[in-house]
């Protein structure tokens, strides 16, 4: 199903749908866009928020069951999962949920990602404009939504060409059907163009090829000197889902699932204390080497959205450019 | 999911977050772009800032002890009881047997109110904080050199630097986000020369290492210069127009000649010659630097000197020159801003002046004494001989941060009332008479000043859990039931009164502190806060340099206890573990307690990798795992300060500086042997 909505149907829809189910947009504060629960703020639908929306998906902190011992037995309880909609999620983003939707979708199962995974509704906004680190378009990830979603928005000026994709789709737009138009030619001709536009101009360095390339000629352990190990670049990445398990709480407590990185040594620590990858050269090199080697063995998809995150979360800075010369120090 | 703009809670960077909630609950953290120092970073530790918060060992009850139990109470209880406690104390002993600290990781608020308790409730100036142990001889070195013992710029400046001279700071691990400005001040063809005993991260990145024996550094610096001068690196306009002691302080270098450099520091004098052209000849050069230059008993003196250095190469009050202090407490500028010092009001205003303290009398209603305080070691060893009967510790934990742990330990079992105010259980509160549960930093407003002096809102996210409560409402009571006023509506009516009394503090308000905060000396209302000190003048006209002289560490490695014993912190730690500990990603990076020492050293005594030793000085002795590092120089130990099972200030020892009372922390003489399985 087609249709145009006027900007000005945007918040009558919206209003409509949070009857129905707590939505998710990416709100304006003083600092950034943040994906935030939408109860009538102020949007930012300019700015992909640095946060990326899969962590509602699979949170930093996610309470898999409750245990609680009585009489030396336990009983075990699972938390509720409301209906949700991610609401202008960008196409970056709806393809790192359909490489994760591979992932914990390949035996076993993982339920726990389904349960919310299935609550979830996805609205994606196409970019027609990109942000200062998007090579999006690069890895065929963008800038247009090609990924199974309910709802796909592209913004054509004065409004949105709606693309309902799904019956929950239809199903969102006929929350507010009065507020809907038939869908032109021209708005069509009109996506494409902008879409087109965006495409050609944004930088086209960082393909999988091109990644590899570069990865064999970095020199890591110079890379690692200047890692200060924060772990960012697996936290705002929308494809990393590393976890870690663990208890909280005695006799009763909680079982969490909380986020785990990879750049982080007591990731791949073996229990007598010997380290695999040692050194914070051979954990970024892993790193990379599983978004643009193993994901792609394992999904026939780039463990990489093209997103930029990990470069503008990175303190130190190193980013994609600095794998492109032998060393830091060569650079000058 | 709500997302709350708040101020990390670890280190002194001031950092700004994101606490991601949800139905009451925090369930992660982000960066916050607009963030003006952090722009849209973090290190690990901000990354997983949230998690303790909710953790099942959180204090959720106030705590009375009975015998040697510790039993539940309410807070009418706890609190009338330490009423009645410190009020016989008072009357029996008088007020100079009671005393107070303050807490670093509480709010500017609490520690103005803190300080206010103690002057104007308890009637007496012990009120200290771990500062002591950190930046004393800095608020003591620098105020007495350039009149403000704070980071002279913003961090950002550091990044239009020509030269970065880091002086005993492991700054990717301590201050990443301001390693960060290095780092990106280094890609942007800054040299940058790293002084550490440890071979450092930012050591290997650097262009030049220099690697001093620990506690030598007056005289390396002191060399230093004493080449910049003969070289005639000194900017001779600078050294005329705005400095005073620059020919007495250059008379006394002339003895200080690389050679002796080198013979006691152990630095080449051709090292000490490349140091000097790399920072005498930069544009703008910065000296940053933290605890390595200041837990020594010559912490004052490292810290004239490297004010020295700046002043007489007219390295101040421009971007990217100037001192920046790293302070290692997310608001320990803050509490000594807020005069939770022996011998300050709020905003350093002197004890000593009368104008100052009958300021301070018209506004608080009552007679206020001049005598100064005891420091912080001062007034636990005045609990020792019995002198001082009453100490209210607030977020602190002296049981294990402070030195030589032994004497600490019996100091506070000597006190007739140790009321601690916590978050977790701890060793501290363990000895505690009356223990009031807090309310963390997520969970009350308020503010905290980072190392550059910005003041920055901190936000509620979360809801203390069970009877926890923020620090300023229990306060607030206990000023009254001591028969003050306090009648505090919310923290910014604290923040109103301090800034009425408090010139550097004048023009801020919350209303004012959105996401950057404020910069103070901010001193009115429409005054847009500094970045930069000392631009035009210093506020005592001239700064003064000063000869300092070295002197020998007051333990030195002997044949019973072979090795210099040096502490500090881990990447993933803070502190005495209290938080870090109880937040998982973080302990299991380090689980366990270690000590570092260099693989020649270690083959010498037959140990190798994960290996249990005992470390032994004259004052204690613990277990801890072997971890052969080549970083270490040999002869060198290194034992971080966080681990309860292998507290390292069992081994350190009280000897003080005597003008900023610090003590020495960073050299012990120890001994090493295997502890056979």
């Amino acid at each position: 199903m087609k249709a145009f909505l006027a900007k000005e149907g945007l918040i009558p829809l919206l209003e409509a749908l949070s009857q129905q189910m707590e939505i998710i947009a990416p709100l304006a504060t003083e600092s950034c866009a943040v994906f935030s629960s939408w109860r009538g703020q102020i949007m930012d639908l300019q700015n992909n928020p640095l946060a990326p929306p899969t962590e509602f998906l699979l949170p930093h902190r996610e309470i898999l069951f409750r245990y609680v011992q009585e009489s030396g037995r336990y009983t075990f309880k699972e938390e509720e999962i409301p209906p949700r909609l991610l609401f202008a999620i960008r196409p970056c983003d709806l393809h790192a949920i359909a490489l994760l939707d591979k992932i914990f979708g390949s035996q076993p199962i993982d339920q726990a990602y389904f349960r919310r995974r299935r609550a979830t509704a996805l609205v994606v906004l196409n970019c027609t404009t990109w942000g200062r680190e998007c090579f999006c378009a690069s890895l065929g990830a963008g800038p247009e939504a090609r990924d199974p979603c309910d709802l796909q928005l592209t913004d054509i000026g004065d409004g949105y060409l709606c693309q309902a994709e799904t019956p929950a789709g239809i199903l969102i737009l006929k929350a507010a059907s009065d507020l809907l138009q038939p869908a032109k030619l021209e708005h069509d001709q009109e996506k494409a163009r902008l879409l087109q536009m965006a495409r050609e101009t944004m930088p086209r360095d960082g393909s999988c090829q091109q990644m590899r390339q570069a990865m064999k000629r970095a020199d890591w352990e110079d890379l690692g000197r200047e890692c200060l190990g924060c772990g960012g670049c697996s936290f705002v990445c929308p494809v990393c889902h590393c976890f870690n398990i663990i208890d909280s709480g005695i006799p009763d407590g909680e079982r969490l699932r909380c986020r785990d990185s990879c750049l982080l040594s007591g990731f791949s620590r073996l229990a007598g204390g010997a380290n695999p990858r040692r050194t914070s050269g051979q954990r970024l090199k892993h790193w990379y080497q599983d978004k643009f080697e193993d994901i792609p063995k394992i999904t026939g998809l780039p463990g990489c959205v093209g997103c930029g995150r990990c470069h503008l979360v990175c303190p130190a800075p190193i980013n994609r450019a600095d794998l492109k010369v032998e060393s830091r120090e060569a650079k000058g | 999911m709500e997302k709350i703009h708040t101020t990390c809670v670890y280190c002194g960077c001031g950092c700004g977050l994101f606490l991601h909630v949800e139905e009451g609950r925090i369930v992660g953290s982000s960066p916050s772009p607009g963030h003006p120092m952090s722009r849209g970073s973090l290190c690990i530790k901000g990354w997983l800032a949230g998690d303790f918060v909710g953790h099942p060992e959180r204090l959720t009850h106030p705590l009375l002890r009975r015998g040697d139990r510790a039993v539940k109470a309410t807070w009418d209880e706890a609190l009338g009881l330490a009423a009645k406690k410190l009020k016989s104390i008072q009357r029996r002993f008088g007020p100079q047997s009671l005393g107070v600290l303050t807490s670093a990781k509480g709010t500017n608020e609490e520690n103005y109110l803190l300080m206010k308790l103690a002057r104007a409730g308890l009637g007496t100036n012990n009120v200290d904080h771990v500062a002591r142990l950190c930046h004393a001889p800095t608020v003591a070195g620098l105020g007495s050199a350039l009149g403000s013992g704070a980071m002279t710029g913003s961090i950002s400046s550091l990044e239009c630097s020509d030269a970065i001279l880091v002086v005993g700071s492991n700054t990717t691990e301590q201050h990443p986000l301001v390693a960060s400005y290095i780092l990106r001040a280094r890609s942007r063809g800054a040299k940058l020369i790293v002084a550490d005993p440890r071979k450092t991260r930012l050591a290997e990145l650097a262009d030049l290492w220099l690697s001093p024996r620990s506690g030598t550094d007056v005289v390396w610096i002191n060399s230093l210069l004493n080449v910049i001068v003969e070289q005639d690196l000194i900017d001779r306009q600078f050294i005329e127009e705005r400095t005073a002691g620059f020919e007495e302080t250059a008379l006394s270098l002339r003895e200080q000649t690389p050679d002796k450099a080198e013979e006691i520091s152990g630095i080449a004098r051709t090292d000490l010659a490349r140091a000097a052209a790399i920072f005498g000849k930069a544009e703008r050069a910065a000296i940053v630097y933290a605890m390595g230059v200041t837990q020594h008993a010559q912490g004052t003196d490292i810290v004239q000197a490297l004010a020295n250095l700046a002043l007489a190469t007219g390295n101040m009050g421009r971007e990217g020159t100037g001192i920046y202090p790293l302070r290692g407490h997310q608001n320990v500028q803050g509490a000594c801003d807020m005069g939770a010092l022996p011998t300050v009001f709020s905003g350093y205003q002197p004890l000593s002046s009368p104008a100052v303290r009958a300021k301070f009398e018209t506004a608080w209603g009552t007679a206020l004494s001049a005598e100064p305080g005891l420091t912080a070691l001062e007034m636990l060893w005045a609990a020792e001989t019995g002198s001082l009967k009453g100490l209210i510790v607030v977020g602190e934990n002296p049981a294990l941060s402070y030195p030589d742990s032994f004497r600490v330990l019996k100091a506070l079992k000597e006190l007739e009332l140790l009321l601690v105010c916590d978050i977790f259980p701890n060793e501290t509160t363990a000895l505690a008479d009356v223990v009031l549960p807090a309310a963390c930093f997520a969970e009350k407003e308020g503010t905290f000043t980072s190392t550059e002096r910005r003041v920055q809102l901190i936000r509620k996210a979360v809801n203390p859990p069970g009877e926890a409560r923020a620090e300023w409402e229990w306060i607030c009571e206990l000023m009254r039931l001591m028969g003050l006023q306090a009648d505090y509506a919310s923290p910014a009516s604290i923040m109103a009164e301090m800034a009425l009394l408090t010139p550097s503090y004048s023009g801020i308000a919350y209303e004012r502190l959105g996401l950057a905060g404020l910069q103070w000396p901010c001193p009115s209302k429409d005054h847009p806060g500094t970045g930069i000190l000392h631009v035009d003048c210093f506020s005592q006209g001239r700064a003064r340099l000063r000869p300092v002289y070295y002197a020998q560490p007051p333990e030195i490695p002997d044949s019973d206890y072979p090795f210099i014993l040096n502490t500090g912190r881990s990447l993933y730690h803070f502190h005495t573990g209290t938080m870090t500990r109880r937040t998982s990603l973080l302990d299991r990076e380090i689980p366990a307690p270690f000590v570092d020492i260099n693989p020649e050293d270690a083959r010498i005594l037959g140990l190798r990798e994960g290996m249990r030793v005992m470390v032994e000085t004259r004052r204690g002795r613990i277990a801890a795992e072997a971890h052969l590092v080549d970083r270490l120089p040999r002869g060198n130990l290194f034992l971080p300060i966080h681990f309860t099972e292998a507290p390292a200030n069992a081994l350190t020892c009280q000897s003080i500086d005597p003008v900023s009372k610090i003590a020495e922390l960073k050299v012990s003489a120890a001994r090493l042997e295997r502890v056979m399985p």
